[in-house]
């Protein structure tokens, strides 16, 4: 899966979770300084991601421990992109 | 109507659990509960009590000092999460916890998913005018004005369904006068004005256990949390709400104190198999999009 189609899906799980305009969502977005994503969206939008990548990679699951760190779209695009065989 | 509950939420878990729901059961006899918890201490406890319920197993219990979501996400066995599991699958008609809101919130929305952008914590506060529905009493402790727009709208359905004919939204504030409060109520009241609810201006305090000026009161978790737990302390009254529906998400889930007792536990069961009763869901999805497709 290249990091294109990652960011595809990504987008969509945010249109989904926050109700924002998919067109303006770039690898650069924040999650939560532009976005405003508490929590709770956080992890829902990491959960519809994971199904939709456990179909590519059955399992594929992002670690507790690195939610943290995904600061961006980008972020966690690479982020997947890297643990994807 | 069958009503999962959660054997390891609260303070008083699990024997004010289980002795709520033998409660339940005994004064609705067409109630089905399902207990959510380990088999053995389920097991134990019915045999103790001479009582028979169905048990569904899970292991696991998100406690009051995690936080809320990280401990829902990591623990899939959670009881939070089973007894939401069963709603979606259909093999309950609506979810009950008395554990942390947070973790209750989470796990429903993590596994029902959501009706609108923010669920909210609506309680229905009898009044000698009729109910006055508050939300969000505990949902979510930074609220935005589009936020509170939504909860209008939520709280509008609800009080339809609940029989208030074309419900009066107020805005909880500190005075009733245009302008009074923060800018989060200032820009609020802008919001709800152009909103496709009946607004009609700002509400205080007093208004929710008194009645009055507006059927629905609308504010962020953080002041309707404390709003609602002061009223509960300074008021005498008996008839005060024992449970609270989580409203906006995909499914019936009611949560009750943490520190709730057996009768609050049943109060808990009996409200949501109602609500299960009376199809709320198909009716808030009716209301719901009725309401978002005029705005």
């Amino acid at each position: 899966m290249t990091a294109e189609q990652v960011l595809d899906l990504l987008r969509s799980a945010v249109v989904t979770v926050l109700e924002v305009d998919g067109a303006s969502l770039g690898r650069g977005t924040r999650f939560v300084d532009d976005l405003q994503a508490d929590s709770l969206a956080l992890v829902e939008i990491v959960e519809i991601v994971e199904e939709d990548l456990t179909r590519a990679q059955p399992g594929f699951r992002i670690a507790d421990e690195d939610l943290d760190r995904l600061l961006t779209l980008g972020d966690a695009v690479d982020y997947a992109v890297a643990r994807l065989r | 109507m069958r009503v999962a509950l959660d054997l390891l939420g609260g303070d008083h878990a699990p024997d004010a659990v289980i002795d709520g729901a033998l409660l339940a059961v005994d004064r609705d006899p067409a109630l089905e509960v399902i207990l959510v918890g380990p088999p053995d201490v389920a097991g134990a406890l019915l045999a103790a009590r001479g009582a028979t319920l169905a048990v569904v197993p899970a292991s696991e219990s998100v406690a009051m000092d995690e936080h809320p979501v990280r401990g829902v996400r990591s623990k899939g066995d959670a009881t939070v999460r089973t007894i939401h599991r069963l709603v979606l699958e259909g093999a309950a008609d609506a979810a009950v916890s008395v554990g942390p809101t947070g973790a209750v919130l989470a796990a429903a929305v993590l596994t029902l998913g959501r009706l609108t952008s923010r669920p909210a914590v609506a309680v229905v506060v009898p009044t000698a005018g009729g109910p006055v529905v508050l939300l969000d009493a505990g949902a979510t402790s930074e609220g935005t004005p589009e936020q509170l727009v939504a909860f209008a709208v939520l709280g509008t359905a609800y009080a339809e369904i609940l029989g208030v004919r074309q419900p009066r939204v107020g805005l909880l504030n500190v005075g009733a006068e245009r302008g009074k409060g923060d800018q989060l109520r200032k820009d609020a009241f802008a919001l709800l004005e152009q909103a496709p609810v009946r607004f009609v201006g700002n509400v205080e305090g007093h208004d929710v256990p008194h009645g009055g000026p507006a059927d629905v009161v609308v504010t962020d978790g953080f002041t309707g949390n404390v709003l609602l737990k002061g009223v509960e302390a300074a008021s005498a009254r008996s008839d005060l709400p024992r449970s609270a529906l989580l409203l906006g998400v995909a499914g019936i889930s009611v949560v009750g104190h943490g520190a709730a007792r057996a009768e609050d536990v049943a109060a808990c069961v009996l409200h949501a198999a109602d609500l299960a009763r009376q199809g709320l869901l198909p009716r808030l999805r009716e209301v719901l999009g009725t309401r978002l497709e005029a705005s």
